[in-house]
């Protein structure tokens, strides 16, 4: 009987909350233009429920324990889409809704980690490289990842706090792809990392431009768009494509299996894929846009920006990640949980 | 059924579904195997716990153990004096006091822990007065160091040590100092055999209040010490949701519901000592 009472209770809070269209957004940090959120509300009457997440990870074991339910839409990296999708955690698309598709950029479609694009659809893509402050450092010091090795930079940098990131570097540094699955190569990135620690002052994917503008940081890894609104307020802040080679990523707009509204949702994505909007979310973070219809909308200076849209030369010599299973990830973990140990 | 049947149903019956059955299911999932796509999976092992003794996590236990009795010891030193301070005041004055000791809760601890970013950062109020009075050559790194972190834990928890400390200076005896000076006591004899012994409980639970979020507070860590593992808070929450080692994460919940308990138990005991040796029950304390 208390079953009953306590299942009326819940549905009695439901039904009022429902009563409003709205659709539950998991979004990267300080990843959209807020105007864009009021004026999705201001056109279509769907309330937005917005709220945040600092890497992968953290995202994927929310959805994972929900079992794909509380939300409405997410952006995962990458192979997070393919990871995901094969653990069925996200819904297929139904492009009927989705009629702004053709203002993407075909180049950004039917990647290997969806193929088809059954799942997901391009949001920004761009790219992990380093940073420095040009009033502090000298860019000629900066141009490889191999150079925050260098013991001059004790307790000074930053590195996003994500081990796949972070992992990458060191391997790419020793040769080997930054997808690499062998344990012998990420035992072997794991020694050099160990190397670099001691020069690390903080790890931060919340927001890493933000210890660079407030000066407590000088030199390190950050993500282009985050440079390239850092430059915005000081422009001493510089991003540069290390000599190894940047990682690339594309953050892709994917329903949850168990999303509740699901037609808010595509409305949503087919919101953000118009052009105007596509425009203002890419000056806005700085990361670059898949929407190919927006391009000749955006200023020029972030048109022509090489942060924002690297030439072809250096993307080829970059990497997307790509997954790399579940026992290579955990012993990644192991050595990351090591190594913000000091160890 | 009576009120106070129901008011105590209630409550047992919160404490049971809200407190008593998650931790008996994090007790369960401690013994568990993890598992990257299902977190946790049968069959039980002991595994977990030996993994917390390896090097690797015994010494970020040990040192989130070091950083958070450093924090505890300095509001105890902070909080004590205030207290006895306080408690020396008339009634009106006490009540002012404690309502600005308690004033800054009503802004949320994340805000006030970015402010603190603000003040110590590079740039920020405090390197800028310091270099600028000239006592400093260059603008130090405060920020993102363990002296941030401990600054951060003893800023927002040192108002739990100060209550239950007030509480027992409040409850001091005032005659009891008398009649100790009336024997021939000089002050420091009445400070160390009565008001000491007397406000140890307020002590011990200040301590307990303190010690135990000072190792939980991973934001703090994560904001103020640049989300390096260095409290016991940031190793479960990134085993938790980072790694997604469940039952790893929850061996180590399982351990400091263990430390709690035995504060818990010296609490009591001291409580029980202090009872036998005044003369006076727990609630004259």
């Amino acid at each position: 009987m208390n079953k009953t009472l306590l299942m009326t209770l819940l549905l009695l809070i439901t039904g009022a909350v429902q009563a409003e269209e709205k659709v539950v957004v998991y979004n990267w940090s300080e990843y959209v233009d807020d105007s864009v959120l009021e004026d999705f509300t201001k056109e279509t009457g769907i309330k937005i429920e917005y709220s945040t997440f600092d890497s992968n990870e953290v995202m994927y074991s929310k959805l994972k324990l929900q079992r794909g339910k509380g939300y409405d839409i997410v952006v995962p990296s990458t192979y997070y889409i393919s990871k995901m999708a094969k653990e069925g955690l996200l819904q297929k698309l139904d492009k009927s809704q989705l009629k702004n598709i053709r203002n993407l950029n075909p180049d950004l479609l039917n990647k290997d980690y969806d193929p088809g694009n059954v799942y997901s659809l391009p949001y920004l893509w761009g790219s992990t490289g380093l940073c420095y402050n040009a009033d502090e450092v000298e860019p000629a010091s900066v141009t490889a990842w191999k150079d925050l090795w260098d013991p001059k930079w004790k307790g000074k940098l930053l590195f996003t706090d994500d081990v796949r990131e972070v992992f990458h570097m060191a391997l790419r540094i020793n040769g080997h792809s930054g997808n690499s699955e062998d344990p012998a190569h990420i035992t072997q990135a794991y020694e050099l990392l160990k190397k670099v620690i001691p020069n690390v002052l903080v790890f931060n994917s919340e927001a890493p431009r933000e210890p660079y503008l407030s000066g407590d940081v000088v030199v390190g890894m950050n993500w282009n768009g985050e440079a390239v609104s850092a430059a915005q307020e000081n422009p001493a802040i510089q991003y540069v494509y290390p000599k190894e080679g940047a990682v690339f990523w594309v953050d892709s707009f994917a329903i949850p299996v168990g999303a509740e509204n699901v037609k808010n949702a595509h409305a949503f994505i087919d919101y953000m894929l118009r052009a105007e909007v596509a425009k203002l979310n890419t000056e806005y973070v700085g990361y670059a846009t898949p929407n190919q219809a927006a391009l000749p909308l955006l200023e020029q200076s972030t048109r022509e920006n090489p942060v924002i849209f690297p030439p072809e030369k250096i993307i080829a010599n970059g990497e997307f990640h790509r997954d790399i299973g579940n026992d290579a990830l955990q012993l990644m973990h192991d050595y990351w949980q090591k190594l913000k140990a000091g160890q | 059924m009576n009120f106070r049947f129901l008011a105590i149903a209630l409550t047992i019956s919160w404490l049971a579904i809200f407190v008593f059955l998650p931790h008996l299911l994090l007790v369960n999932t401690s013994l568990l195997t993890p598992h990257l796509e299902h977190l946790a999976v049968w069959p039980a092992t002991l595994d977990n716990f030996q993994k917390v003794f390896t090097p690797l996590y015994l010494s970020v236990f040990l040192h989130s153990l070091e950083l958070s009795a450093i924090a505890t010891i300095i509001c105890l030193l902070i909080a004590y004096p205030f207290a006895w301070i306080v408690s020396a005041h008339t009634s009106s004055v006490r009540a002012w006091l404690l309502f600005l000791l308690v004033l800054p809760f009503w802004t949320n601890s994340l805000i006030r822990t970015y402010a603190i970013k603000i003040l110590l950062g590079k740039n920020g109020v405090v390197n800028t007065i310091m270099t600028g009075l000239g006592l400093w050559q260059e603008p130090m790194q405060l920020l993102y160091t363990e002296f941030a972190v401990i600054f951060g834990l003893v800023y927002l928890l040192l108002p739990f040590m100060v209550l239950p400390i007030y509480s027992s200076f409040d409850k001091l005896d005032p005659t009891l100092l008398e009649a100790g000076r009336d024997l021939g006591a000089h002050t420091l004899q009445r400070f160390a055999r009565i008001i000491l012994p007397l406000t140890m409980p307020g002590i011990i639970a200040g301590f307990l209040i303190v010690f135990l979020p000072a190792m939980g507070m991973f934001y703090i860590a994560d904001l103020l010490g640049g989300a390096k593992n260095l409290l016991l808070g940031n190793i479960i929450k990134n085993l938790f949701l980072v790694a997604r080692d469940w039952p790893l994460g929850s061996a180590f919940s399982v351990i400091m519901m263990s430390i709690m308990a035995l504060m818990l138990l010296v609490y009591a005991r001291v409580n029980h000592y202090v009872q036998r040796r005044g003369g006076l029950d727990d609630q004259n304390l």
